[in-house]
């Protein structure tokens, strides 16, 4: 019953997660309200526009009982710029949307993909978390509400690429440390790199493993009071190893 | 005192359906869960109102069908397919769940005295029952032949520990919640900042403070 997968989201569920993004649809037909577990389904009246989540959206869309209208940010205009500033910039992603203003301190914090990133009044100037799935999953069910599907697939590949060249170089930085700071990666790219990215860290953490605990060695001594038995016990144990 | 930006917003977070928020909270544990390396709290309250809700959506399914009539049938899919989406959520966190516990057993359960809500009931009840016929098992294939110093399965002593932990120092990717003002990496000079919103690559053990406290989430 245990689940036998490694820590992390596989694709297939990073498609799952990205299903549950909100988008705007132009329904064809009437739908009285609806009780759904994750909260009231308002009634759908064409040809007035609603948010729907994605999953949703796409099964209406095959049944054709609604048009999705893609997001703004993918259009061939807006991707255009985007993959300029990923091509100009070498080193970093490009910015993810923007940020509702911050939650109060006991409100529940929103994040994707609950905000707003893909709805018709999204922003059109970045990429969002779930931008490659949600883009590929929009292409392939519903090509015919775009204007341009060819352009689009074809920035999306472009997109793809140039980011994809980032995280290798990026590898280079990863150090034992492990504080490194991945601003604009999406869903899909961390599902990909995940196992690459923590075993590059875990790995570097345990060859300087012996110098940290030296350090923490010290820490401790600075903050504890002098003749700390146990420490000074060990040190010596492992000395006498060494030169025996 | 809190300006005019704070109250709307106030008013805009309780807009968003209890519902609607509970989700947000499942699929955040259950992305936690399963990228995480330790085993995380067990969310009491959030867990029973799902449950409760998938409970009473499977009696409304059930009352409905045998209409005949296609509109409601259509209403039927969609609600189905919505139930069926919760179904694996809970699912896989309860299993990503479980695979912890049967990894790290004993480590489980030296921690309990000290977070008792870190188990539901049911798991609680599983792992001692599960580790109580092991036990047993062992006992009467081949551990009642070794001398008694020896027959214990969490012994300690020597300077090496029986015990099977989690790598609390795994990296994990995180996604800041709000403003931390540091976080620092045990074992290296590292301290830094992070801003709502960043995405880091970081020690599970630096920031599972963090995590627990809703500061950060792991993605």
């Amino acid at each position: 019953m245990a689940l036998p997968l490694p820590p992390g989201l596989t694709p297939a569920e990073v498609a799952f997660f990205c299903e549950m993004e909100l988008v705007t649809i132009i329904p064809r037909q009437r739908l009285d309200a609806l009780e759904l577990l994750g909260g009231t389904l308002a009634p759908m009246l064409p040809p007035h526009k609603a948010n729907v989540p994605l999953w949703l959206a796409l099964l209406l869309k095959r049944q054709r009982r609604a048009n999705i209208a893609p997001p703004p940010w993918l259009s061939p205009h807006a991707l255009t710029a985007i993959l300029d500033h990923e091509t100009e910039n070498e080193d970093t992603f490009s910015p993810p949307p923007r940020l509702p203003p911050a939650p109060s301190a006991n409100a529940l914090a929103f994040s994707p993909p609950f905000l707003p990133e893909n709805t018709l009044d999204a922003g059109m100037d970045a990429l969002p978390y779930h931008w490659m799935e949600l883009g590929e999953m929009l292409l392939e069910a519903a090509a015919d509400d775009f204007e341009d599907p060819e352009s689009v697939r074809k920035l999306l590949r472009g997109l793809r690429e140039v980011r994809l060249a980032k995280m290798r170089r990026g590898t280079e930085m990863l150090d034992a440390a492990g504080g490194v700071r991945m601003n604009g990666v999406g869903g899909m790219e961390i599902a990909e790199g995940r196992a690459f990215i923590t075993g590059v860290i875990d790995n570097l953490r345990k060859l300087s493993a012996t110098v940290e605990e030296k350090r923490m060695e010290r820490g401790d001594r600075d903050t504890r009071s002098p003749g700390t038995a146990d420490y000074d016990y060990e040190d010596d144990e492992m000395e006498t190893q060494f030169t025996s | 005192m809190m300006d005019i930006d704070d109250l709307l917003q106030e008013v805009s977070a309780h807009a968003v359906p209890q519902e609607t928020r509970d989700l947000q909270e499942l699929t955040r544990c259950w992305v936690a869960e399963r990228a995480a390396p330790e085993l995380l709290e067990w969310p009491e309250e959030l867990m029973g109102r799902v449950l409760e809700r998938i409970r009473r959506q499977i009696d409304i399914i059930e009352e409905a069908t045998g209409s005949m009539d296609a509109s409601t049938n259509f209403k039927l899919i969609i609600i189905q397919t919505e139930l069926e989406r919760f179904k694996f959520l809970v699912r896989s966190f309860l299993r990503a769940r479980l695979k912890k516990i049967d990894a790290h057993p004993h480590h489980i359960l030296s921690l309990l005295p000290a977070q008792p809500s870190l188990l539901s009931g049911t798991e609680h009840a599983y792992l001692t029952n599960h580790q109580a016929l092991l036990a047993n098992h062992y006992h009467a294939s081949f551990l009642s032949q070794f001398p008694v110093p020896l027959q214990k399965l969490d012994d300690t002593t020597g300077g090496v520990s029986m015990v099977e932990r989690p790598d609390e120092n795994a990296a994990v990717f995180v996604r800041a919640l709000r403003e931390v003002e540091e976080v620092f990496v045990e074992g290296t000079e590292r301290r830094f900042r992070m801003a709502r919103g960043d995405v880091w690559v970081v020690r599970w053990r630096a920031v599972k403070g963090l995590v627990r406290a809703g500061m950060v989430e792991v993605i």
